[in-house]
């Protein structure tokens, strides 16, 4: 391999500081990552390309200089092209890989088997396989992660660390648990290679921060105390909080220091702005209910004081930007502990919906919900909306969030409080006598009495005209007028001839009226859930949108999150991760699988966030309510077996069944009653709650042995045993199957990883991973597959365990 | 006072010799009841005055011993301590402060008490001077406000709120009370809203601050632009008026409260299950009245707030868990007061400052709720004038609450976890009804009842708001009621325009009948409806003919007894259309007696031979007005309400002692 040789001249200018665009700055910078508290700092993708430089030296000196290899593409010195390319110039692998690799063959690609074998007659060969692996388009995220991880290489670990900035953010953020399990447990170089990533991220990004600060918390929360205040861990996440890592100094210093363009390096174009809003922030949620008279001027005022500190900004701005959000969290989370202490449902609602109206008057604030896909500040929180869910001892609840979209979460100030009544006044203070005036009249002598009709100002009639108009209701001009035509234009004549109605139209328009209203549930105070749930979601964006004094915004938008306090949602976690990661693979290898991983966020090892699946009610929520089976109450919601609305909500049923199914089997999902298995509106299944899996399952009672939940009543839904439906469902899984086995890897390294150092009851046990990687059955071919499937199947169908768990749930927990 | 007066006695004796000494302070005022000028042998003499412990009882003595023509010869004295006493409230010392406030109380009070006769010019010109008067009252006016809005003592803050509330009543007639010319002019509102709206404050004093605020309202209110009537109805800021819906609430709440213990001591279990208001109703026939001195003022409070401002619709409805804080005054805290919803420090939990009791009666109520169960408490018992009044203000407020206008916001919150409180009105409304058909019977109220349902179900049907309410037990209560005047004809009607209320009675079930496919809840419903007139019948037929006679007669209700007729038409109608069908159906079918299902299978198979007539108006309303038909009520329930205020007005309750205690820390 020609290309092996190094030319150290293509290596020197980098690590010359005077040739290093960042030079004067050089030493400084690389001390601190080294140090790995590269706190005080700022850590931009320069200084990351010097700390790759720095690492490549050192390797290089190890080795005599020999070894290390360069694919012969002189190392750039581009500045102007942001991060991805300043990096990508550097990925030379340290010659230390060989040795890793033949650890390493079998995880990679099926591809590099073959040159593992190779490799052992020629070292440099296997080095340049590696290498090029790393170079290939191939090495996605995943590879780096599973390397990472597996790497006892500090070079190649280090290579990784950078190379984690070539990646798309969204690709790395779906590892973020894992990458920080790993700053957190493993040893000191995964640490410090992946650090310098995690300090670049949490300046670009609030949300990333909060996240990162969220997560290190949890999972060193597993920890003995002693250790775990000393632990890396601990130190990052209080680096995060204490706000250091905000870009603020940063427009200030990088003219002094580098006059490059730096346009591209910038992490996010920021400007004063940002603090200015910040400021904002601070004063808006601390000090909101200030205000005192009912003018208007006042309400601005946050805005104006924070503007006229714009020039001062650094030294003004909110000391720790993390705060509203944290302030915001925890108060959910009090909420959800003080709810728990009350005994019957009703109350839980009830003292949900008082809490949350005193919450609003917080609101608007420079806070979010994580669990969101955009950017956006929350305003509101519709209180009467909230519902309280099914639980027996904990009170998780449901809450539905107006919030308002921005282009930049750090960058556009937080709306101004729009307050709740929105009856406005028509009349202006304009319009009412002035007060002034009167006075002196009053004073001059007081016998002037000018008759002022006080109280036909107060309620004249065109303000009577302007409120109707205000009124929301959109039936009031739509519907039918007949029974109303009357007021508008006989009215007034009463020498007309009579007019004549038939009571049967009457009766018929109420009755025609009624029925197109879609079936709702009844309200059960036992079960406040059921209706919030059953409402269609798009109905219920539209109800609160007219009820709320932001809805006329254009970028109103409405959330949902269920809080949970007291539960650890870490599994639930790691079990969406599985799912996301099961639902690509068969993205990838075309199988028609649907299952629907919802977010989950993780705030302490005992609370979190959960993105509620919209229009989707539980199963035994569906049976209870409407006192009907699976298939008659399908048949009710989408019509006859021969209808379109039947048959694709039949093929979603399948497939999603199927999907969840392997899901289920893969995971060992346990605990598996209809309260844990939701349907949607187009005939979804989606299975909620990972409370059990893997290692750990319910009080160890036996029950639920089989590989999955099948009951009669899915297979009715179905078609039936001997249907196509059902055929299909068997092939779904086995496609499905097969094509997770194909990427098993990217499975298993997700679960592998977050047990490092974790007392989750799923990781129970030593051969939780073993066992994971033996449901794949690698071994059998796809004919023994079939059988397989057939055979869980028919377990599941025939499992007596099933039938007797859902007994056994409706007699502990009263779930159908 | 007269343990001011014995301690300041006690001390004299165990000092000084057996003959009892006057207190210096007295002998102050004696100098100041004199033509001469005090100051002119000792210059010192205003600022000493102020350092004295105010004897209250003997000023107020002295003043109120002293007739006109008296005091004018005194007038340079009095205007002088007057000015005076407004000067020491500037004073940086407190208890000058405190002690001018005092002395302000006595002489405003002192002085009205002899001269209630004579014009407020002249009270005027004796206590200020008609040349000073305008200075002298803004500046008062000016420092009270400043006061009231500074950081200062909560019971300073206290005394400030008593001198304006007994400048206020200090007439039995708010509106003679020329005095209050200047506060109009020199407004104090928004020092009342801050208080309001700063939830430490508004613990302390939201009380007085509401009934202030209800009475100044009040103050001429029908013949002059009262500022206060203005401001108070655009405010809009949610604070101030949560922390006046709050204020409220509680004392509403409490007077429930206390009724409740009453009615526990009273029936000792028999009657305890009954929590809801509704049933509370039926306690009317027990025995022993339980009678709890009502609160008008918070009433008139409420009434002034729903009618003036519409922002304060919104504030009806919500939920407080504040509400806690009644069953647990957290009094004293003035050193670090938490503040629920003001500036709570960043670094503490936004919520946790906030801790809620955890009663579960207290937690869920909101200003609507309480206002309803007192509604129910008051109207249980309309016999005696006083509550019979209470009653009627309560119907009053509902009318302006079931203003359709109003409803918005009880619309919208339609999912709240129980039922609508709609319907807790509604039944408010129907228990009434049936429980006071009496001989004494309250006509006025029963109007305004009816009025509340009929607006009500305008709204319904306006907005097709389908209620979930079992609509039956208005029907049957309407029916009886409409019994109930027939069988007492020649009674009421030497009283009583009865065929307005007949009316009003029928064109409801015209509503019901014509525009039911609006806001009627189930197809059923409707059919109930008609069964119920059915069934009903020969009620009806007995009103169509007790007014068919009384229209075709030329007496005095030929005209009204002559709408009533017309009223009837569908409802005769329905019966007529019906009833030879059911009876055919029975006939054919040999019963003798249809039971309910049978009816009912009759009326639906009949519907479409049915033609009605469509009739006007049956969806408008006289829009509620104060002035046009309430003034004689109002002005003559402010006057009760300033009396009881008056009367009230314990100034001895802030004892110099505490106030001492206080000051002799700050200073």
């Amino acid at each position: 391999m020609g290309d092996m040789v190094v030319e150290p001249a293509t290596l020197k200018p980098t690590s010359d500081p005077t040739a290093s665009p960042s030079g004067n700055n050089g030493g400084t910078l690389l001390s601190v990552i080294t140090e790995g508290v590269g706190e005080l700092s700022v850590i931009d993708p320069e200084v990351a390309q010097k700390a790759c430089q720095e690492v490549l030296e050192k390797v290089k000196l190890l080795h005599g200089g020999v070894a290390i290899s360069s694919k012969g593409t002189p190392l750039e010195l581009v500045n102007g092209d942001g991060v991805d390319s300043e990096i990508r110039c550097l990925d030379d692998p340290p010659a230390q890989i060989r040795e890793e690799e033949d650890e390493m063959g079998a995880t990679v690609a099926p591809g590099t088997a073959k040159g593992a074998r190779r490799r052992r007659q020629n070292n440099s060969a296997k080095q340049s396989w590696l290498l090029r692996l790393f170079e290939s388009k191939l090495f996605d995220i995943s590879m780096a992660i599973s390397y990472l991880y597996n790497s006892k290489e500090p070079g190649v670990q280090a290579y990784i660390g950078n190379r984690l900035f070539c990646f798309r953010n969204e690709d790395v953020d779906f590892y973020l648990p894992q990458l920080l399990n790993m700053y957190i447990h493993m040893d000191e170089d995964v640490g410090d290679a992946i650090k310098p990533y995690i300090v670049h991220r949490c300046r670009q990004s609030i949300n990333f921060s909060l996240q990162c600060a969220l997560l290190l918390g949890a999972y060193s929360s597993d920890m003995h105390i002693s250790t775990q205040r000393h632990s890396r861990g601990t130190k990052l996440r209080k680096l995060i909080l204490s706000d250091e890592l905000k870009p603020a100094h940063r427009k200030r210093e990088l003219p002094s220091l580098s006059p490059a363009p730096d346009t591209g390096l910038s992490p996010s174009k920021r400007t004063h702005q940002r603090s200015k809003s910040d400021a904002t922030a601070s004063i808006s949620l601390s000090s909101n209910l200030k205000r005192t008279a009912s003018n208007p001027k006042v309400e601005n005022e946050d805005e104006e004081l924070s503007s006229s500190t714009e020039s001062i900004d650094n030294s003004f701005s909110s000391p720790v930007r993390l705060a509203p959000e944290r302030e915001f969290i925890k108060s959910l989370m009090a909420i959800g502990k003080r709810l728990a202490t009350l005994p019957t449902k009703e109350q839980k609602t009830q003292r949900l919906i008082s809490e949350l109206s005193l919450l609003n008057h917080k609101l608007p604030a420079r806070v979010w919900l994580p669990t969101a896909g955009f950017d956006h500040h929350v305003v509101r929180v519709p209180h009467t909306q909230a519902v309280v869910l099914n639980s027996k001892d904990k009170a998780p609840y449901l809450i539905y969030v107006e919030v308002l979209e921005c282009e930049n979460f750090d960058t556009t100030s937080v709306p101004a409080r729009i307050p709740e009544n929105r009856i406005r006044s028509t009349r202006s203070v304009e319009n009412l006598p002035e007060c002034g005036i009167t006075h002196e009249q009053r004073a001059g002598s007081f016998s002037t009495v000018p008759n002022y009709d006080n109280d036909d100002e107060a309620w004249s009639v065109d303000d009577i005209g302007e409120l109707q108009v205000e009124l929301p209701e959109v039936h009031t001009n739509s519907c039918d007028n007949i029974s109303q035509f009357s007021v508008d234009s006989i009215t007034s004549q009463e020498s007309k001839e009579p007019v004549f109605i038939a009571a049967g139209d009457i009766r018929r328009r109420l009755s025609e009226q009624l029925a197109h209203t879609p079936t709702a549930f009844k309200r059960d105070p036992e079960d406040p859930s059921a209706v919030a749930l059953k409402e269609p979601w798009q109905e219920k964006v539209r109800r609160i949108r007219e009820g709320s004094p932001y809805g006329h915004l254009p970028n109103w938008r409405l959330l949902s999150v269920i809080v949970k306090c007291g539960d650890d949602l870490r599994q639930e976690l790691l079990a969406f991760q599985v799912l996301k990661q099961l639902q690509s693979i068969w993205e990838q290898e075309r199988v028609p699988l649907w299952i629907k991983p919802y977010k989950i966020l993780v705030i302490s090892a005992d609370s979190g966030m959960i993105e509620p699946v919209v229009n989707a009610v539980s199963i035994h929520q569906v049976k209870k309510q409407s006192q009907l089976s699976l298939l008659d109450y399908f048949l009710q919601e989408h019509g006859s077996y021969t209808t379109e609305a039947f048959l694709s909500a039949q093929r979603n049923f399948v497939q999603s069944c199927a999907g969840y199914c392997l899901v289920c089997y893969l995971l060992q999902v346990k605990d598996r009653h209809n309260g844990n298995i939701l349907l949607d509106a187009e005939g979804h299944i989606i299975h909620i709650d990972f409370g059990f899996i893997l290692s750990s399952s319910p009080r160890n009672l036996g029950f639920e042995t089989s590989a999955f939940k099948l009951t009669t009543e899915f297979v009715d839904v179905m078609g039936g045993l001997n249907g196509d439906m059902f055929n299909y469902y068997k092939m779904l899984m086995l496609q499905g199957l097969i094509a997770a086995r194909k990427h098993m890897d990217k499975v298993v390294q997700i679960v592998e990883i977050m047990q490092q150092g974790s007392q989750l009851p799923c990781f129970h046990g030593s051969s939780t991973i073993r066992n994971l990687k033996e449901r794949f059955h690698m071994s059998m071919t796809e004919e023994q597959l079939q059988l397989l499937v057939e055979q869980m199947v028919d377990g599941s169908m025939r499992s007596i365990t099933t039938k007797l768990y859902d007994g056994f749930q409706y007699l502990t927990n009263g779930i159908m | 006072m007269a343990q001011v007066e014995k301690r300041g006695g006690l001390l004299r004796k165990s000092s000084a010799s057996k003959k009892p000494l006057k207190e210096k302070v007295v002998l102050m005022y004696d100098e100041i009841f004199m033509t001469e000028d005090p100051s002119k042998c000792s210059p010192r003499f205003w600022e000493e005055l102020f350092l004295m412990k105010v004897n209250l009882e003997y000023l107020e003595g002295k003043l109120e011993s002293l007739d006109g023509e008296e005091l004018m010869q005194m007038k340079d004295n009095v205007n002088c301590l007057f000015q005076h006493c407004i000067q020491a409230l500037g004073e940086e010392h407190p208890i000058r402060v405190v002690n001018a406030l005092q002395t302000l109380c006595a002489l405003i009070r002192g002085v009205h008490q002899k001269n209630k006769s004579t014009s407020g010019f002249d009270i005027i010109n004796m206590l200020m001077g008609f040349d000073k008067a305008e200075l002298c009252m803004k500046n008062l006016m000016e420092s009270l406000d400043s006061l009231l809005c500074a950081e200062g003592s909560e019971s300073l803050k206290s005394l400030c709120l008593k001198l304006l509330l007994c400048l206020v009543t200090v007439t039995d007639n708010i509106s003679q009370n020329t005095i209050l010319e200047y506060v109009m002019i020199n407004s104090i509102f928004e020092a009342i809203l801050q208080i309001l709206s700063h939830p430490p404050s508004r613990r302390e004093h939201g009380y007085d601050a509401v009934v202030l605020l209800a009475l100044l309202v009040n103050y001429r209110k029908y013949e002059s632009v009262n500022p206060y009537i203005v401001k108070l109805s655009i405010v809009d800021d949610e604070a101030t008026l949560n922390g006046m819906g709050l204020v409220i609430t509680q004392a509403l709440s409490e007077y429930n409260r206390q009724y409740k213990d009453k009615e526990e001591e009273h029936q000792s279990g028999f009657f305890s299950a009954l929590t809801n208001m509704v049933g509370s109703m039926f306690i009317a026939d027990a025995p022993e009245k339980i009678s709890v001195q009502t609160n008008e003022a918070i009433l008139l409070a409420l009434y002034e707030a729903v009618h003036l401002n519409r922002n304060f619709i919104t504030v009806l409805a919500q939920s407080h868990p504040e509400m806690g804080l009644v069953t647990t005054p957290v009094r004293p805290t003035p050193p670090t007061p938490v503040t629920p919803l003001g500036t709570t420090p960043p670094s503490s939990d936004v919520i946790s400052s906030v801790e809620l009791s955890l009663d579960a009666d207290v937690q869920t109520s909101n200003l609507l709720i309480a206002f309803l169960k007192y509604s129910s408490i008051v109207m249980q018992d309309t016999k005696d004038e006083h509550r019979l009044h209470s009653g009627k203000l309560c119907l009053i407020i509902l009318t302006c609450i079931a203003e359709p206008m109003r409803h918005r916001k009880k619309a919208a919150d339609k999912n709240i976890p129980c039922r609508p409180l709609v319907c807790a009105v509604l039944d408010l409304m129907v228990e009434f009804i049936v429980t006071h058909m009496m001989k004494e019977f309250p006509m006025d109220l029963y109007v305004r009842c009816v009025q509340v349902v009929h607006k009500l179900l305008c709204y319904q049907k306006k907005c097709r708001v389908r209620l979930h309410y079992t609509w039956r037990e208005l029907w049957s209560a309407l029916i009886n009621l409409l019994k109930f005047l027939m069988s007492n004809e020649t009674v009421l009607l030497a009283k009583h325009n009865i065929f307005a209320l007949a009316l009003m009675i029928v064109n409801l079930f015209n509503m019901f009948i014509t525009y039911g496919d609006t806001f009627l809840p189930t197809p059923s419903s409707y059919d109930e409806l008609y069964y119920e007139i059915i069934r009903m019948h020969q009620s009806f037929d007995n009103l169509y003919s007790m007014v068919l006679r009384l229209s075709t007669n030329a007496g005095q209700w030929k005209e009204a007894a002559g709408k009533v007729t017309h009223a009837l038409v569908n409802i005769r109608a329905i019966i007529n259309h019906f009833n030879p069908k059911i009876e055919s159906y029975a006939a054919v079918n040999h019963i003798s007696q249809l039971s309910e299902e049978q009816v009912l299978e009759v009326v639906r198979a009949n519907y479409d031979t049915l033609t009605l007539k469509l009739q006007d108006g049956l969806d408008q309303y006289e829009r509620y007005s104060e002035q046009h038909k309430e003034a004689a009520f109002f002005k003559e329930l402010v006057r009760s309400i300033s009396t009881n205020v008056r009367r009230n007005l314990a100034f001895h309750t802030l004892s110099q002692e505490a106030l001492l205690k206080e000051f002799s820390t700050i200073s």
